[in-house]
């Protein structure tokens, strides 16, 4: 069901997805998280791909922290912030947080070994209903996220969309 | 209160298989994030002041990545960019599976193909065409071999993805000069590795001014670069 992967880069990290569809509270987990109640990142799933996508932004967000060079305030945000393809943080969370009439929303989590908690207290305060996280690809909305990433026509013919987007996100740094 | 985890990079490459170790950088293959990765080490040089040294490293690092983000762009394949770790300059990039490089193709064809020519004189086409599109954005990629193009087989299509890898000395560019010794470095390096390809790499240069819209000056540039190396005569 949901997706547990282990950062080999910082053994100790371990990062967790989970997908919700039928989503009832938006608005009130938006709130929540603004006042930082959730102990995860809330997002927009219509804009990723694949889970490898959100691993390859936590994965960046963890490093920042590690070396205290995150642009953002929190991990959570530094996530969401990863998976812009441009450096403006208020554009990134509007873009890929979850907005108060979203029916869908991907939560990530970033935790050591023991997790059974925490998960429990997310499905405890998300009002929809848990998918396996690899349905991701199925809300995906390919239109919007080739607009916002600005993938050009003969990037895909060499590539697929994944590996257009995850170059973005690794590099936009130095662009 | 938990003890505070530190960064594991060096015991995660020392788990990896060191695939080359050169002058510049060192290269492993590992798992990363569930993918099969190339991590690409530009090592601290002690022979080099610290200072410069950062600054140098730092530098090649950012120009790598950013050419390969910009051939990608322009539709030329080479490999993704997952992760760069700017404090140990290391680039995790994808490793691109089931691949041959040009110059094993080459050394291949010539010995079991009855008829090598076709099959090599399409290949010519096809790498003059990348390298012009490459130089039409103008990337100079710096280090080009028969050993940094990459052949990796299309299940569907049936002409294999032409690949170019090791950006690790390229740059932006827009001189003609710098891609002529572009073509200049290639040329010098495909003649002594693929002994009496002269006629080979012409169709190479040839495919490359015909797919380029700015290919006369940079040949131009070639024929000068060519009477200034070394052993040659510099009588005008």
């Amino acid at each position: 069901m949901q997706l547990t992967r282990e950062l080999e880069l910082y053994p100790d990290h371990s990062v967790t997805q989970m997908l919700f569809k039928e989503l009832k509270n938006a608005a009130e987990l938006r709130q929540k998280a603004v006042e930082g109640k959730i102990n995860g990142a809330l997002i927009n799933p219509t804009m990723l791909l694949n889970p490898f996508q959100v691993l390859v932004a936590a994965n960046k967000a963890v490093h920042l922290q590690k070396i205290g060079k995150m642009k953002t305030r929190s991990l959570f945000s530094e996530i969401i912030f990863n998976l812009s393809p441009t450096n403006n943080i208020s554009e990134a969370f509007k873009k890929f947080g979850i907005s108060d009439g979203d029916d869908s929303v991907l939560v990530v989590l970033v935790h050591n070994k023991d997790e059974s908690q925490l998960l429990s207290d997310i499905t405890a305060k998300v009002n929809g209903r848990q998918v396996p996280v690899e349905d991701v690809s199925s809300l995906s909305d390919l239109a919007k996220i080739k607009k916002l990433y600005k993938v050009t026509p003969q990037e895909e013919k060499c590539g697929t969309l994944l590996d257009a987007v995850v170059c973005r996100m690794a590099t936009k740094d130095v662009m | 209160m938990a003890k505070e985890s530190s960064m594991a990079l060096p015991e995660f490459l020392g788990k990896a298989e060191l695939l080359k170790q050169g002058a510049e950088a060192r290269v492993y293959r590992a798992e990363f994030l569930g993918k099969p990765t190339i991590v690409k080490e530009r090592f601290q040089k002690h022979y080099r002041h610290p200072v410069l040294d950062e600054k140098l490293t730092h530098r090649r690092t950012v120009q790598e990545v950013r050419s390969i983000l910009r051939c990608r762009r322009a539709g030329i394949s080479a490999p993704v960019v997952y992760f760069v770790d700017y404090t140990s300059h290391c680039i995790f990039l994808e490793e691109i599976m089931g691949s041959l490089t040009v110059r094993d193709h080459i050394i291949s064809t010539q010995k079991s193909d009855s008829c090598p020519e076709l099959e090599l004189e399409r290949l010519a086409q096809r790498v003059g065409q990348i390298l012009a599109k490459m130089h039409d954005e103008d990337v100079i990629h710096g280090d080009l071999t028969t050993s940094n193009m990459l052949l990796r087989r299309s299940p569907e299509d049936g002409e294999s993805d032409l690949i170019l890898i090791d950006f690790g000395l390229s740059y932006i560019s827009a001189l003609p000069e710098d891609k002529g010794v572009d073509l200049y470095v290639l040329e010098k390096a495909f003649l002594s590795t693929h002994p009496n390809t002269e006629a080979l790499f012409e169709k190479l240069l040839k495919s490359y001014a015909a797919a380029s819209k700015k290919s006369s000056a940079v040949i131009k540039k070639l024929d000068e670069v060519r009477l200034r190396g070394r052993k040659r005569s510099m009588v005008g």
